[in-house]
């Protein structure tokens, strides 16, 4: 036996006794929502692969010891590698230069680093193992390029990993013979920061205090030494002026600044267009879809004129038809919207996983969050109810006015 | 119950004016079976739309239960219509998305506070002899069924008045006699009814029977040519009569 009748058993109805109309207004519905949450979601993936690529890019500049200077002289002006970590060279300096460097105008952050030591470990690469000493608080350069945001900062005993650092997260490591949980894997970064292992700057030193961590022919490392000054200017502020400020603030044989030699520009370029063009696709198709659901729905009620003249003789107010006409096209909506959300996310998570999102937008396409795909279903959802509510409102407010005998009898 | 005063109802059909009812005055006491027989296009039907408030006469006044529904907008007519009267179409008015049950149930989502329940239905399928077809949906009913069905539809909301236009007029003598019996029990059962129809051998139904022709009542109780008819069932033609 069938349950209670109630409002929604009637919609539900309706709409199941016209099944290829129906579907057909469903599939009208999906293809908006599925527009609307495909462009939201190339736009905000692209957007976060370009902000990614600008996190990851690292340092403006490195200030360090001038002996780089001489040590960098060979390489030229083409590098064009992201600063994620300074060179694992022994010349050092102590960390009571920070203040004096954050204090330069147009500086918005700066981090310590510093190079302990290299090791081969046949376990861990087939390459030299590097290990640095960071400061998680104040990095800006090594967390951006983790694969999974960490849960809670950097803590004692805990290091990150490169790319190619054999080892699974959570579990231990063996540093010459000091035991570290991995806490992090970094994304491959095409330098070498992806054979290196990044530990707190305490680590570091504790590290360094072990024999032979250290090599004989380099000075011994003492807590307040640091490799070098990872610098990043504010936005807006010329660099080349912040870089002369910064180097004028100590004497040319105390440090050198090191600026990078690398841009994203061309590929943020590539994509500036894309969001403003998803955008007029979406508004385009919106705007042809929806006389064309206010037609349908204007069919519907047409066609079921003497159901809403039955309706009436037995007591329905106008209020009642008017919502049973716009409840139906309200639940064609939401479940075109859910059908059409629900396949693009399908599509797009296979495209992705099959490289088809980078060769097409020419960025590494980063999947938006789960809690960024939800707000774009919900905005996909929003519009195309309202595509449905609005379009049905004619045909409703028509249909509630029906005068109940001539609608039975199939008058006008 | 019902006093039908002076009520005129006029169609404008292209420039010409018809006068589908005309000045009609009628009183209806609760109990009644009122029967109102004449040929096609004569105004029965209209008159019941009026009587229903689905159609508003030009001029005259009805009033049920001492409300003059002229008066009232259309949303507490159909208010009144949830409340107080059930209406059986000459089709069988069956919506066809739902089940037998929930067309009966249908007009409960109409009329809050009302006797219709779920129970109250059921009997009333098994009062109209139907209760084994709850489920069914009315493509799969027959003709007489269906009717029966709508006739349960209008009676769930405990209606004061049951309105029936040409409730038998698509089906056989058979199913036809059956229903006129169903009318004739709800009415010894203490509802009011007032129905129309073509077919004067179904006079004798009527406690009240009245004849119209171009809109005018033309004969009332008392005259000759309605009272000479022989009550009840027997002056049906059924189908056993037939040679």
């Amino acid at each position: 036996m069938k349950k209670q009748m109630n409002y929604l058993t009637f919609i539900l109805a309706g709409i199941r006794n016209k099944p290829g109309r129906n579907l057909a207004t469903v599939f009208c519905f999906a293809f908006i929502a599925a527009n609307i949450f495909s462009g939201q979601y190339l736009i905000a993936g692209a957007v976060g692969s370009v902000g990614q690529g600008v996190s990851r890019m690292g340092a403006d500049y490195i200030v360090a010891p001038v002996q780089y200077s001489v040590f960098l002289r060979g390489a030229g002006p083409d590098n064009t590698f992201a600063i994620v970590k300074a060179l694992p060279l022994a010349w050092r300096m102590n960390n009571n230069i920070l203040d004096k460097i954050g204090s330069v105008q147009g500086v918005l952050g700066i981090s310590p680093q510093l190079y302990v030591s290299t090791f081969n470990s046949s376990e861990l690469s087939p390459s030299p193992v590097e290990v640095f000493g960071i400061d998680p608080a104040t990095d800006f350069t090594v967390q951006p390029w983790l694969q999974q945001p960490l849960t809670d900062p950097l803590g004692p005993g805990e290091v990150i990993i490169g790319y190619e650092i054999s080892g699974d997260v959570s579990s231990k490591i063996q540093v010459f013979n000091h035991i570290y949980t991995i806490k992090g894997r970094l994304d491959p970064t095409q330098s070498a920061a992806d054979t290196t292992i990044f530990m707190r700057m305490d680590d570091a030193y504790s590290l360094a205090a072990t024999e032979g961590v250290v090599p004989p022919s380099s000075s011994r490392i003492s807590p307040g030494d640091i490799n070098a000054v990872l610098v990043r200017i504010g936005p807006g502020e010329d660099p080349d002026i912040v870089g002369t400020r910064i180097r004028r603030s100590f004497l040319p044989s105390q440090i050198t600044v090191i600026g990078r030699h690398f841009a994203l520009d061309p590929a943020s370029q590539d994509i500036q267009g894309l969001p403003g063009l998803l955008n007029v696709i979406s508004v385009i198709i919106v705007v042809a879809a929806f006389p064309l659901i206010a037609l349908i729905a204007a069919m519907v009620a047409n066609e079921r004129r003497r159901e809403i003249g039955l309706l009436k003789s037995m007591g329905a107010k106008r209020n009642v038809i008017f919502f049973f006409v716009i409840a139906e096209s309200l639940v064609l909506a939401a479940i075109g919207g859910i059908v059409g959300v629900v396949a693009s996310i399908i599509t797009l998570y296979m495209l992705n996983m099959q490289g088809f999102l980078n060769s097409a937008l020419q960025v590494s396409f980063r999947m938006p969050s789960i809690g960024a795909a939800g707000f774009m279903a919900g905005i996909a959802l929003f519009v195309v109810i309202a595509i449905g509510s609005l379009s049905s409102l004619y045909p409703a407010y028509t249909s509630s006015r029906m005068n109940p005998y001539d609608a039975i009898r199939g008058e006008r | 119950m019902i006093n039908i005063t002076g009520v005129t109802k006029t169609f404008m059909t292209g420039c010409s004016e018809v006068r589908a009812v005309d000045d009609i005055q009628l009183e209806v006491s609760p109990g009644e079976f009122i029967l109102i027989f004449g040929r096609s296009g004569c105004g029965k039907s209209t008159l019941l739309g009026m009587l229903a408030g689905l159609i508003r006469p030009t001029s005259g006044e009805i009033r049920i239960k001492g409300v003059d529904i002229g008066s009232l907008s259309d949303d507490n007519i159909s208010g009144l219509r949830a409340k107080e009267i059930g209406f059986v179409f000459q089709f069988s008015g069956l919506i066809p998305t739902v089940t037998v049950l929930e067309n009966v149930l249908l007009p409960t989502l109409f009329c809050t506070g009302g006797p219709g329940s779920r129970l109250r239905a059921l009997e009333l399928l098994e009062k109209v002899g139907v209760a084994d077809r709850a489920d069914a949906y009315p493509c799969t009913l027959s003709s007489g069924e269906m009717k029966r069905v709508a006739i349960a539809r209008a009676l769930i909301n405990g209606p004061s008045l049951l309105i029936a236009d040409e409730p038998t007029g698509d089906l056989d003598v058979d199913t036809e006699y059956e229903i006129m019996e169903l009318f004739r029990q709800l009415n010894h059962e203490g509802t009011t009814i007032v129905m129309v129809t073509h077919n004067p051998d179904l006079i004798s139904y009527g406690t009240q029977t009245y004849r119209m022709d171009k809109g005018k009542i033309v004969e009332r109780p008392g005259s000759s040519s309605v009272s000479n008819r022989v009550p009840g069932p027997d002056c049906i033609l059924k189908s056993k009569d037939l040679p």
